[in-house]
């Protein structure tokens, strides 16, 4: 492992440098003597400096940083949180490797070879930004402003992605966080109780958690886990319905170990099942329901019976899960999930979920879903200007919607495929900021023959993740550490203790290093040059989350006074609001052409010899985005394939086997991982953690570790009311020894 | 007294985090724990399914087999209790077991890297860190989890312990009834005896009755061949003659001291 040796020189603990200094220097030292040298002294009594907030993940916990000289060394919770407290995770505590990672981009970077094999040459800030703004603002005045696409996403995107959405005005835009991730989730609680859920469900004090593919352990967001675990601990019963017996599955209770993409029918029998026994909540629906007559005559064909054989699991077990949940209703957690892009029948399933927690009446209620009450702070940016819907691919030529539950900006799939045919217009921009459309969006070859057709793409990373081999100019940006930025907002994560809220700004623990600059800047050095001057919201991160916080009636000053976060008063969440209503049967959805009541979508099967792919998290990794940090890397450095053991044996295959895989569309994996072989897995699908297998070799660490699992997602579904991707739609074969096996039908 | 540290594996979700805390706590090299974190299962015990973590470290034992197998020439230390300050003086080798807190310590400088801990460990708890090296071992030196010493006498706890995400790991006094430890203890809490052996480990884990089958089933270790942790150990300490051992001691301690400002100076150049 060659990267070790420079690595150990780059991350040199204090004792190493200690050791290379002249024997002369430390007798003339009047410092006084340590007993051992070599004994790294800790971090307790190292500078503490206030006010970071995370974005190693999503979830944006709040640090502390802890600094020898201008190193910042170690990370940790705020104790001041109330809401991850002092405890962070792994990733977390590995923020120092990416502040660090000597793989960082550096320096501006011109591409002089071509897209997808980059030569790069280092160019000033000058040029980069006059190339930026001068090649985008060509195709604004040839094109329109529609012939620029944005793939954006973090915290540090919204700023750029408000620029070019609102002021240059282009619709398409495409959010990972969206399209391949929860937006479905969001459109669907908004179509039917009129927002967005969140992860809003009050585990701690709830008597059963019912989890539909959630996978925690795997997949870690601190004080949400602190929520699950205090839950269990008090008692909750815990379901988790998965193909697999994953880190959740092997806490709960009862385990559903249901068919790959057949959710909504176990869903809509739990349903019928509930109302047909009245067992579901009456005065809660008479009170707050719409459409339930509708809804409850529509799903009258999802006896037990019907969804077991659907589901491949026993009716009884279904039987059981609505049991344990009428038992304990209105008091349940019906988890409405976070990544949902799973099969393209998920808007129908998510619809399904949140009828289901409107059978059992647990909204606003203890142990149900429940919104926190978080404080309002700014949210300053570019201001919208007036933009019609003549360039929105989303609207077909009467004005209406193609997709009526799209999440903000334009399906992926609409731009993608514009790109390609020219038609209606041509999309020949491309602003890639913090997203790594290679290894999150389906279609992988697709999406280079979109990025090769474009005039112009610029990336904007920390990291050279693979998208980044593909862009004209590569901008180095200062990471979560090093600049201002979002305000994270929250309450305590137990609704049982005192109600407070906090407002934690993001304020830099390190400088930024070489060349490396915040979105702020760049975004308006680039307006700039495309003559957008004047529409400038703020100069600098520090202005702009100083607008914000004068929202609240309080200045960065006071924040780092109060030791990186405000916290005040807050307010119960438990009540109802007066105009919330759960729209059971949505007359809309229908008008809009789809099921306006929650209806189950068979999914494609595995063709003959094919299992379906699944994947998931792990705890260590956020996507593709962690892959290059040592320590994290260490951790997990690979994604083993799950096989069901039967399978495994009939195969041939045994624990630790090296295999690569080819899809249904012939697509081979570039590179091999190894074998885990379980019961704890359905024999028709294969299991693999997502975001490994990197192809770029300037990720020195990350690169070709484990398996690129969205390289075998060639298959493209679309989910047909919101325009978002399903992922799971994909099969598989191994191949070992070059070898192709089939996976047997039965064994 | 006794530190011990419990790790209930009913609140683990095996994130990691403590093992990364630790890492960049106490410098541990890339390649290297002093905790680590491995999943077992999914697999059957008996009819049913069970997946749980092994998340270890040092055991900080009773009856330490690595104590006594450091060839190091012995020193007479004197101990002091941390509440009465009673004190006491034992003859110990570059490693020992703490007579007042129970803690298993090495003394770097005088360490000579030959590993002989390190094999004697059943649990793989200790590693020779190659960054570690002076005029006494250019091998590097025997590291492992110290219960966070520095940090505990600071008044601090642990660095897994703070950042464990669930409360999953407790630390404390298993002399003391009334500590968090000494009621896991009692309601059931276990260390991973070695084979055939009677060690005391006084890292303990509380779980459901599956999931510490598995934990079992996978890991009790087996004791090492002594033999061979003797014999390397005295070719080790042959070959590393005792007065080097002394040599540049003092003057080592006080580049150590420099040791930060020199390391900010390297910095600040950049």
């Amino acid at each position: 492992m060659a990267f070790n040796l420079t690595r150990r020189k780059f991350l040199q603990s204090a004792s190493l440098a200690a050791v290379a200094l002249p024997l002369s220097d430390a007798i003339a030292s009047e410092t006084g003597i340590e007993p051992s040298p070599f004994e790294p002294k800790g971090t307790v009594k190292d500078e503490t400096v206030v006010g970071g907030v995370c974005e190693m993940c999503f979830w944006r916990c709040q640090l502390v940083g802890k600094k020898r000289g201008d190193r910042l060394v170690k990370l940790e919770g705020n104790p001041h949180s109330i809401d991850n407290g002092s405890s962070i995770c792994a990733r977390g505590n590995a923020g120092v490797q990416l502040l660090y990672d000597p793989d960082r981009l550096k320096y501006p970077l011109k591409n002089v070879g071509e897209r997808g094999n980059p030569k790069w040459k280092r160019i000033s800030w000058e040029e980069a930004l006059d190339e930026c703004g001068s090649k985008l603002k060509a195709i604004e005045e040839k094109y329109g402003a529609h012939g620029i696409s944005v793939f954006p996403h973090g915290s540090s995107a919204k700023y750029p992605m408000h620029f070019f959405e609102r002021t240059v005005g282009t619709h398409n835009v495409s959010e990972a966080s969206f399209f391949q991730c929860r937006g479905i989730r969001d459109t669907a609680y908004l179509a039917t109780i009129g927002m967005a859920p969140g992860e809003y469900v009050d585990m701690p004090n709830a008597k059963v958690i019912f989890l539909l593919g959630g996978h925690f352990g795997e997949n870690i967001h601190v004080s949400h886990i602190k929520q699950y675990i205090k839950g269990l601990q008090n008692g909750a019963k815990l379901v988790v319905v998965d193909p697999r017996y994953s880190a959740s599955a092997a806490k709960s209770d009862i385990w559903v170990q249901i068919k790959p993409g057949t959710d909504t029918a176990f869903l809509l029998a739990i349903m019928n099942y509930l109302i047909s026994n009245n067992k579901h909540n009456a005065e809660f629906i008479d009170e707050y329901g719409d459409g339930f007559d509708e809804f409850k005559e529509g799903i009258t064909d999802w006896t037990l019976e019907k969804a077991a054989k659907e589901c491949e699991i026993p009716a009884e077990q279904i039987k059981e899960v609505a049991e344990l949940l009428a038992a304990n209703a209105p008091n349940v957690s019906i988890h409405p999930g976070r990544h949902v892009s799973w099969y393209g029948n998920d808007f129908q399933r998510q619809r399904a979920l949140a009828c289901l927690t409107g059978v059992l009446g647990a909204f606003f209620v203890k142990g149900g879903w429940v919104p926190a009450k978080t404080p309002k702070v700014g949210k300053t940016s570019w201001a919208k200007k007036e933009h019609d819907d003549e360039f929105n691919l989303n609207m077909d030529e009467e004005e209406e919607p193609l997709f009526p539950y799209s999440p903000p900006g334009t399906p992926t799939e609409l731009i993608r495929d514009t790109a390609l045919s020219g038609k209606p217009y041509p999309i020949k921009g491309c602003v890639i900021w913090g997203q790594n459309p290679i290894q999150t969006i389906p279609g992988q070859e697709k999406m280079k023959d979109v990025l090769r057709q474009m005039d112009f793409v610029m990336c904007v990373d920390v990291m050279p993740t693979d998208i980044t081999m593909w862009a004209d100019i590569l901008l180095p940006e200062a990471s979560y550490l090093e600049r201002y930025d979002l305000i994270k907002t929250g309450t305590q994560w137990d609704f049982a203790d005192s109600h407070q809220q906090y407002i934690a700004p993001r304020i830099p623990l390190a400088e930024p290093m070489f060349e490396r600059r915040d979105q702020v800047y760049i975004t308006n050095e680039i307006a700039k040059r495309m003559g957008y001057e004047s529409d400038i919201p703020v100069q600098s991160n520090k202005e702009l989350v100083e607008k914000d916080l004068l929202v609240a009636g309080l200045t960065l000053e006071q924040i780092i006074k109060e030791g990186g976060i405000h916290i005040q008063k807050g307010q119960d969440p438990y009540t109802v609001p007066e105009d919330f209503e759960v729209i059971f049967y949505n007359e809309d959805i229908e008008d809009a052409g789809f099921p306006g009541i929650p209806t189950y979508q068979p999914v494609e099967q595995p063709p003959k010899g094919y299992a379906r792919l699944l994947y998931g998290r792990v705890p260590v990794h956020t996507f593709n985005r962690t892959q290059n940090n040592v320590w994290l890397n260490k951790s997990m450095p690979e994604n083993p394939v799950w096989i069901n053991d039967a399978v495994a044996t009939a195969l041939g295959l045994k624990d630790g086997d090296m295999v690569g895989f080819i899809n249904q569309d012939g697509v081979k994996s570039r590179t091999k991982t190894t074998v885990k072989t379980t019961p704890g897995i359905r024999k028709d699908s294969v299991y693999m953690a997502h975001g490994y297998g990197s192809a770029n070799p300037l990720m020195s660490v990350g690169v070709n570790a484990g398996v690129d699992d969205t390289s075998l997602i060639s298959k493209i579904t679309v989910d047909p009311e919101t325009g978002a991707h399903g992922m799971r739609n994909n099969f598989i074969q191994l191949i070992k020894d070059d070898k192709i096996l089939a996976i047997p039908a039965s064994v | 007294m006794q530190y011990g540290m419990i790790i209930d594996l009913e609140r683990c979700v095996g994130c990691h985090a403590c093992t990364i805390a630790c890492k960049a706590e106490w410098e541990v090299p890339v390649e290297y724990n002093r905790n680590w974190v491995y999943r077992m299962g999914p697999s059957l015990v008996g009819e049913e399914m069970a997946s749980t973590y092994y998340p270890g470290l040092c055991n900080h034992c009773s009856d330490p087999v690595c104590v006594p197998e450091c060839p190091a020439d012995t020193i007479e230390m004197t101990f002091t209790h941390a509440k009465t300050g009673e004190t006491t003086t034992l003859e110990v080798a570059a490693t020992w077991k703490d007579p007042f807190d129970g803690t298993v310590q090495i003394d770097k400088s005088r360490c000579i890297g030959c590993g002989a801990c390190a094999d004697a460990c059943p649990y793989n708890a200790r590693y020779i860190n190659p960054d570690q090296t002076d005029d006494v071992s250019d091998d590097g030196k025997a590291d492992k989890c110290t219960y966070c010493k520095p940090r505990v006498e600071a008044g601090e706890t642990p660095a897994c312990v703070q950042t464990c995400i669930t409360g999953a790991r407790i630390f404390g006094d298993l002399d003391d009834p009334e500590s968090e430890v000494s009621k896991y203890v009692k309601k059931g809490a276990v260390g991973i005896e070695v084979n055939g052996g009677n060690l005391g480990p006084n890292s303990r884990y509380y779980g459901k009755k599956k999931d510490m089958d598995l934990l079992m089933a996978t890991h009790t270790p087996e004791l090492a061949d002594m033999g061979q942790v003797r014999r390397r150990a005295m070719l080790a300490s042959l070959m590393k003659p005792a007065v080097k051992k002394v040599k540049g001691l003092g003057l080592l301690g006080l580049v150590g001291a420099l040791a930060v400002k020199g390391f900010c100076n390297e910095d600040s150049e950049k």
